[in-house]
């Protein structure tokens, strides 16, 4: 048994993607059959492995995977954002609130969105590279803040994005693209092939650039980074800016897939874009981070939750289940820490 | 010498990569002190980590008091009687002496933790030590010493028969290891057997029974200490003999132009107006006691800690250093005396080591040049003799002399003309000790200048040119190596201190 697990971990395959991943890719596998074996006990013989809902699943998956694998570049340093859903969600508010009552060119909001998410990123950066704040507490504040503008500035109104028939709703083919054929529509993810590409930069940034090597080595050890005469607090505060500009670039996803976004609230999507990335195998003492795991992580997250509403469960059923899989993952991550150690 | 208490026998254990203990045989006495001696990643530390239940044995039998036993966990070994004194102390500094003794076990009166009765314990197993502690006094106000004296008094509350004192002495003043050698030599009469980890080999002499030797996670052989010298011992530790000499004179001409200057420097209470000269190929050793403000003279101008004021001046240039980036990118380098806090990334390999202050330079365009990054990493590692499976090995898995060895040649990738060697050997077994004493002068050969801060004294008179003597913060003195003697150095190691006490 131990020897089959050895050869199998020696793989050219399974050394390339790391054998970690390859466990959560058959968790992928596991979750969707148990769903399915749910879905026909519970739904009278449904099947719940349709097309229909891989994409209904996707439009969860693409929004917490984009605030994950901005995340993933924080908790690599060793500190963590708990502002990203609320940033998230201040800038759809704002940028939408712009679009609809100042008459902004729907590229333009766009581009806010990910410029807004970037101005908070950037601020929370500075406080805790520059003056060495706690990351906690510092993004808990933060996610205070953002709140507060988001819904000071549309005066606590909610905010719809238009809809796809309307004149700027083309952004919603970002998230999924309709096309019309014989046996009637189809949908093609946009979204997931768009999360791929900038996952691929985001790899290349942390694993094949100096801005990357210096996030994953001073989350290892700030210290000897700082005394081998790098500028630690430039490349810190880099990683909480792409963090924010991800986190305003997944609201342009969030309102592809919902329209309507709340002021006052997003804070539920830092726990499970959080709960992604470390299950992916990026570690929350930092000095360690996979991107491709970041991305299967989040996939994991919008099957259960696409899976517990199909079941016909309540979604807090789904934020039982996040916290338990956060629990197994950081168990996972602390107890593989200490055999090492 | 009484009865065998513990044997391990053919105890076997292997990491990815490394094969840590191979078939290691060891045996402790009752009433005897037993040295257990090797260079640094010999398997010393993993052995008395498999016996306490910290790592699990790969093979091998334990027997403890006649019985074969497998510590799960360190707990059980502690309640079975086998306890570590550790290197670094895990106390808690906040709380008192007794509520460190007996945490979790604290005696009770009802749901209230009795604190007089647990006062009264400890006394009474101070008493049992000859030694005076205030049960009642925090912790973190005493003495590193006083400390340690703590977890040896825990120990014995605990019941141990066997008791393993991981490198007590590393930091201790030489008042304070007569009272620890008294302590162990009370333990030894009253039967305990005790497992002595050290480097230091005259306290080997003076202290322990018989020596156990290993190298390279074999055992070698245990012989009787009082039989023995001192070279018998290095010769097992290294299979080889070392001469320590010092040096007569000066290797660096006295017409060597000044590489570094610094003037008036000043950085809190631990630089007082220090000022200096370096030359290009010299080692200037700078002495003095541990705290005289050696360290952290070296960290002000390296641009680690701020500082108040002072000039320094590179090739007589007048140079502006506030960060470690300024003084990388002028040629200055620190090997700090706590690498794995400050020297390198434990956790990433020995390529990502070696570029880290050069990263820009193996960057083309947007990316890192891997290949480039590694040929100059197998280069160093060939020249350095780094030993290795891989330039891809994590640097956590290396001994200390082989870390130190990436932390050098990190900065020789840098090309770093001014070197700061903060305690360079520390922690580093006798045979690399040897291959960096050898490193350093053939860098101060190739004209780069060095300077070393050391606390050993044989250290000082043999590599440094000339020597620079601190005090209290202050510089006491200056000598050429042709004039230095251990008596001369003491004594303006120690000047401040008398005359502030003569005034008193």
């Amino acid at each position: 048994m131990k020897e089959a697990l050895n050869k199998f971990k020696s793989l050219k395959l399974v050394r390339i993607i790391g054998f970690n991943r390859v466990v959560l890719l058959g968790v992928i596998v596991l979750i969707s059959l148990l769903f399915q074996v749910l879905s026909a006990v519970l739904n009278h013989g449904n099947q719940f492995l349709t097309y229909a809902r891989f994409t209904s699943a996707m439009n969860y998956g693409y929004f917490i995977g984009f605030l994950a694998l901005g995340v993933t570049f924080v908790i690599a340093t060793g500190n963590i954002d708990f502002s990203i859903g609320p940033v998230m969600f201040t800038s759809a508010l704002i940028s939408g609130y712009c679009l609809n009552n100042y008459g902004f060119p729907l590229i333009l909001s766009l581009f806010l969105c990910v410029l807004i998410g970037a101005v908070f990123g950037t601020i929370g950066g500075a406080f805790v590279a520059y003056l060495h704040l706690p990351s906690f507490i510092t993004s808990m504040a933060l996610m205070q803040v953002a709140k507060g503008v988001g819904s000071l500035f549309t005066k606590t109104q909610n905010v719809s994005w238009p809809n796809a028939s309307m004149a700027n709703g083309w952004y919603r083919y970002l998230s999924n693209y309709e096309i019309q054929t014989a046996s009637g529509k189809v949908m093609i993810p946009m979204g997931a092939i768009i999360l791929l590409v900038v996952a691929v930069l985001c790899a290349i940034l942390l694993n094949k650039t100096r801005a990357g090597r210096y996030m994953i080595c001073l989350g290892a050890n700030r210290e000897a980074v700082r005394l081998s005469g790098v500028d630690t607090r430039r490349w810190e505060m880099l990683a909480f800016i792409i963090c924010g500009a991800l986190a305003g670039f997944a609201s342009i996803f969030y309102v592809g897939c919902y329209t309507t976004v709340q002021p006052s609230k997003g804070d539920t999507f830092n726990n499970e874009a959080i709960a992604a990335c470390v299950m992916g195998g990026t570690s929350m003492a930092g000095g360690l981070a996979s991107i491709l795991g970041t991305v299967i992580g989040s996939f994991i997250v919008a099957i259960m939750q696409e899976g517990i509403l199909a079941m016909g469960f309540t979604i807090s059923y789904q934020y039982v289940l996040t916290g338990l899989i956060v629990l197994g993952a950081v168990i996972a991550d602390t107890l593989s820490r200490r055999r090492k150690n | 010498m009484g009865e065998i208490i513990l044997t391990m026998k053919g105890i076997d254990k292997s990491f990815p990569g490394v094969h840590a203990l191979d078939r290691v045989d060891f045996e402790v006495r009752k009433g005897e002190v037993h040295a257990l001696m090797g260079e640094n990643g010999a398997g010393k530390s993993t052995l008395m980590k498999v016996l306490t239940g910290i790592y699990s044995k790969d093979a091998g039998t334990i027997i403890y008091e006649g019985k074969e036993v497998d510590f799960a966990n360190p707990r059980e070994a502690q309640q079975a009687g086998v306890v570590i004194v550790h290197q670094e102390l895990n106390m808690m500094g906040h709380l008192t002496v007794a509520q460190n003794i007996f945490i979790g076990r604290e005696p009770r009166k009802g749901f209230v933790i009795d604190d007089g009765a647990m006062n009264k314990e400890a006394r009474k197993l101070f008493v049992q030590l000859g030694i005076e502690i205030d049960p009642k006094e925090t912790m973190s106000n005493l003495t590193v010493a006083k400390q340690q004296m703590c977890e040896i008094a825990k120990a014995i509350s605990h019941e141990a028969k066997v008791i393993i004192f991981d490198e007590p002495t590393a930091a201790l003043t030489d008042t304070e290891i007569e009272q620890l050698f008294a302590i162990i030599r009370d333990l030894r009469s009253r039967d305990y057997g005790i497992v002595y980890i050290s480097h230091r080999m005259d306290e080997i002499k003076l202290i322990t029974d018989r020596v156990s030797v290993m190298r390279d996670g074999q055992y070698i052989g245990t012989l009787i200490t009082e039989d023995c010298t001192k070279e018998d011992i290095i010769n097992m530790m290294v299979g080889r003999v070392i001469y320590e000499e010092p040096k007569t004179h000066s290797h660096c001409p006295p017409d060597a132009p000044v590489v570094l200057k610094v003037e008036h420097l000043n950085a809190g209470k631990m630089v007082q107006d220090v000022s200096f000269e370096l030359r290009q190929g010299e080692i200037l050793g700078f002495a003095g006691l541990v705290g005289a403000g050696r360290t952290e003279t070296a960290r002000a101008l390296f641009g680690a800690d701020p500082k108040q004021s002072g000039d320094i001046y590179i090739d007589g240039n007048k140079v502006d250093i506030t960060s470690p980036k300024d003084a990388v990118e002028k040629g200055i380098s620190y090997l700090s005396e706590d690498r794995k806090r400050y020297g390198i990334v434990l956790k990433k390999s020995i390529v990502e080591n070696s570029t880290l202050a050069t990263l820009k330079e193996y960057t083309s365009g947007l990316f890192i040049n891997k290949p480039e990054e590694e040929k100059v990493t197998t280069q160093y590692v060939e020249t350095l003799q780094t030993k290795t499976p891989s330039i891809h090995q994590l640097v956590i898995n290396l001994s200390g002399g082989n870390q130190q060895k990436v932390v050098i040649a990190k900065w020789l990738v840098n090309d770093s003309r001014i070197m700061i060697f903060d305690e360079p050997t520390r922690g580093i077994d006798v045979g690399a000790k040897q291959e960096i004493y050898e490193l350093m002068n053939q860098l101060a050969r190739e004209g780069k200048s060095i300077i070393m801060i050391s606390s050993d004294m044989t250290e000082i008179l043999r590599m440094s040119d000339r020597i620079l003597v601190m005090c209290e913060g202050k510089k006491t003195g200056e000598l050429d190596i042709a004039e230095a003697t251990q008596e001369k150095i003491m004594n303006l190691a120690t000047r401040d201190i008398d005359m502030q006490e003569g005034k008193k």
